[in-house]
């Protein structure tokens, strides 16, 4: 009994110095599972850990100094600088400065743990599976084997989960009806899957074809890369080679260096440059001779890829040019203006308004979707398009194409008015990956909350970095919902509760992918620069259709 | 009771009973940062849900059940890392950690006193672990000793620390 808690101490402190691997958590747990005496001496143990730290920041630990900052709850109390008799005013002001407090701390899964089944259902968060590790205080992980580095005219098999070029692939099966894939492995080997075609990644260097064609090419550093098909093992000394299974039997061909065969039935062969191995159903193998033609090998790869790409540009090209004339058009910046000195964001509205051309600021040209796309990158804390936008609106819809590097502010801009008075929208991204939307409802500051911001749940994670994304948000005012998408998916919806619903909308003066509001005096939260590209921006006078937003992020998609 | 004053009461209830949350949900989640995290979002939840606020009846156990829902769902979140306790056993301890926790100011008190008695090399260690926030190895490092000898001292004065707080406390309740 009194060893029981004696390793509970033990493993307790392992925990708290981050030491404790699955394992040893597996035990604790089953200690405390089993034994009253160890709940009750854990539970005894935390409290003090708790009086500890309360202790330490209450000021016994002050005369040190503290070199490591930590979370501390002197600071959350902060909020809360009051003990009694105070007024109205003062409270309504603190409570819109509690609430700030609140939002601006980590909020995670709040609408799903609410545990509303709606919002359960509708968020995507289950396809975020990092975005719990940014909570805890462990080192950034990633999972996977191999990357997607192109698709080209892929369909996927059913029950396939639709990869984009830059996902990581974990372990598991790859299968395609058509189309070519081409797959980096961790180890260095590259394959081009050519559908139809099923593939098991096992690990970094080793993979199984259960069926379809693949070209490998396996630099050395990448020797003894290996593809197991069935009752045969062939493992690469460095070489290119094609492999065919189907149901006729298996064909190895060598391009280049050399392969080992090892058949399950025989004993191991080596094949050379020029050599083929063809094993038929029987399991018998017959010498073939190799002909490079039948794989497609990367140089293929590449044009037709780029081909694609070109066809998919032109595609948005003459979709864009049709959405620039939509009477429903607030703003819309295309970004095709990729000249590197021009330091004007053209209006793609038609007709043609040069007031609302934006001024660049700071931000550089970059390629866009497409290499021959325009896009501006934000990089700089100064870094800024500034635009005047006239009028009065209703209902609205923000559309935008960026790529973010990361997420280094407490609020990253996607477009901010500069005095955010009533009726002024702002549309940013929390750093804990949350897009964010509100519209000013009140007119001071001291008459009450003065938005109701609508957060979606976290979507962004470090997955997604470099990545062209596709974000909308709809603002209607007749239904009183806020509605977030992310790659023409539906995020997060939520409705307006009355007094927080503004049906007059404005903009004025404004700026992307940052904010622009050097007159406020809480000047600490004035650096919301974007750290990433923007390439398409558009604002609609008119909460769009989900549907209608599914296609423009499918035709836009690069 | 108008609007005004009951959001006041409510920010002074949440206000006042920050800590005794802080230490149900680190009882559960034994980790600080996701303590802060969780803190943070039942404060909000708490908040939006401010109309079910009854001035009439005590506040903690209506936060404490918000705190508690919070932490499985962190729990259920969180399940690719690394968390101490899963879903049964924080269930389990949930309800012992809310009478713990009730007593925490008295813990915290009693602490006090029990810290002033420590021999001084156990309360500079003490202090670089609890109040400078280093851990076991920075401070072997700075103390040149070693981490299994700095792990062994540590492990003696927590107990010793919390011998100490239970005597107090049960000297309280006889008094």
């Amino acid at each position: 009994m009194k060893d029981e808690i004696e390793e509970l101490e033990r493993l307790l402190l392992a925990w708290e110095e981050g030491e404790l691997d699955q394992a040893g958590i597996n035990r604790f747990r089953e200690i405390l599972r089993t034994s009253e005496r160890a709940r009750e001496y854990y539970l005894q143990m935390q409290m003090l850990e708790v009086a500890l730290k309360l202790e330490g920041e209450a000021g016994l630990g002050e005369m040190f100094q503290s070199d490591k900052p930590s979370v501390s709850l002197s600071e959350q109390n902060s909020f809360f600088p009051l003990k009694q008799g105070f007024t109205w005013k003062s409270l309504a002001s603190l409570a819109a400065i509690l609430l700030l407090g609140l939002l601006l701390g980590r909020l995670f899964y709040l609408e799903t743990s609410e545990g509303d089944p709606e919002l359960e259902r509708l968020s995507t968060l289950e396809n975020y599976p990092q975005q719990a590790s940014q909570a805890g205080s462990l080192e950034a992980t990633s999972q996977g084997v191999a990357l997607i580095t192109r698709l080209v005219e892929v369909e996927w098999a059913d029950g396939q989960h639709p990869h984009e070029v830059g996902d990581a692939l974990l372990p598991g099966i790859l299968a395609l009806d058509s189309g070519l894939v081409q797959i980096e492995f961790f180890c260095g080997a590259t394959v081009i899957l050519d559908g139809p075609a099923e593939l098991e990644l096992q690990t970094f260097e080793l993979a199984r074809l259960a069926s379809g064609r693949l070209r490998a090419q396996v630099p050395p550093a990448a020797r003894g890369f290996t593809i197991d098909v069935e009752e045969m093992k062939i493992v690469d000394l460095g070489t290119e080679f094609g492999l065919a299974v189907s149901q006729e039997g298996t064909d190895v061909q060598v391009f280049e260096g050399e392969v080992e065969l090892h058949p399950a039935s025989a004993s191991k062969k080596i094949l050379n440059a020029g050599e083929a191995m063809v094993r038929n159903a029987q399991g018998e193998l017959s010498p073939s001779t190799a002909s490079s033609d039948t794989f497609i090998d990367i140089a293929t790869l590449e044009q037709r890829d780029q081909q694609q790409q070109e066809a998919r540009f032109q595609s948005w090209q003459r979709w864009s040019q049709a959405f620039r004339r939509d009477p429903r058009l607030i703003a819309y910046y295309a970004f095709d203006e990729a000249r590197q000195w021009e330091r004007k964001l053209t209006s793609s509205v038609e007709p043609l308004d040069h007031n609302l051309d934006g001024a660049i600021v700071g931000a550089d040209h970059t390629p866009g979707r497409w290499e021959a796309k325009g896009a501006l990158e934000f990089k700089q804390p100064g870094d800024r398009v500034r635009v005047q936008i006239p009028g009065e609106y209703a209902s609205l819809t923000f559309l935008c194409w960026a790529k973010i590097d990361s997420l280094d502010r407490w609020y990253n801009s996607l477009f901010l008015t500069d005095s955010y008075e009533q009726g002024e929208p702002h549309w940013q991204i929390l750093d804990t990956g949350q897009l964010f939307f509100s519209v000013r409802a009140s007119e001071k500051a001291d008459k009450g909350p003065a938005h109701r911001p609508i957060l979606s749940p976290p979507f962004w994670d470090r997955s997604l970095s470099g990545k062209w994304i596709h974000l909308a948000t709809t603002y209607d005012v007749k239904s009183q919902y806020v509605t977030h998408y992310l790659n023409g998916e539906q995020l997060h919806r939520e409705r307006l509760p009355d007094p927080q619903l503004v049906p007059i909308t404005r903009f004025g003066a404004a700026t992307l992918g940052n904010w622009s509001s050097p007159m406020r005096p809480d000047a600490h939260f004035a650096i919301r620069n974007l750290n990433g590209s923007i390439d398409e921006f558009a604002i609609l006078s008119e909460a769009i259709a989900a549907d209608e937003i599914q296609e423009i992020y499918f035709t836009g998609k690069p | 009771m108008n609007q005004a004053e009951k959001t006041e009461q409510f920010v002074q209830q949440l206000a006042k009973h920050q800590n005794r949350l802080y230490g149900y949900i680190f009882s559960l989640l034994g980790d600080h940062a996701r303590t802060a995290d969780v803190v943070q979002e039942t404060n909000l939840v708490l908040w939006r849900k401010i109309d079910e606020y009854q001035p009439t009846k005590p506040f903690i156990p209506w936060a404490f059940a918000i705190a508690h829902f919070q932490v499985l769902a962190h729990l259920r979140d969180a399940k690719r890392d690394r968390v101490l306790l899963d879903e049964d056993l924080a269930e389990t301890l949930s309800r012992e950690a809310q009478q713990k926790v009730n007593s925490l100011d008295s813990v915290t008190e009693s602490l006090r006193n029990c810290l002033q008695k420590l021999a001084p090399h156990s309360s500079e260690l003490i202090q670089k672990r609890y109040f400078q926030g280093n851990s076991i190895l920075q401070i072997a490092k700075e103390l040149d000793r070693s981490v299994g000898s700095l792990k062994v001292a540590l492990l003696r004065i927590r107990r010793q620390l919390a011998e100490c707080v239970q005597q107090n406390l049960a000297e309280e309740g006889e008094s």
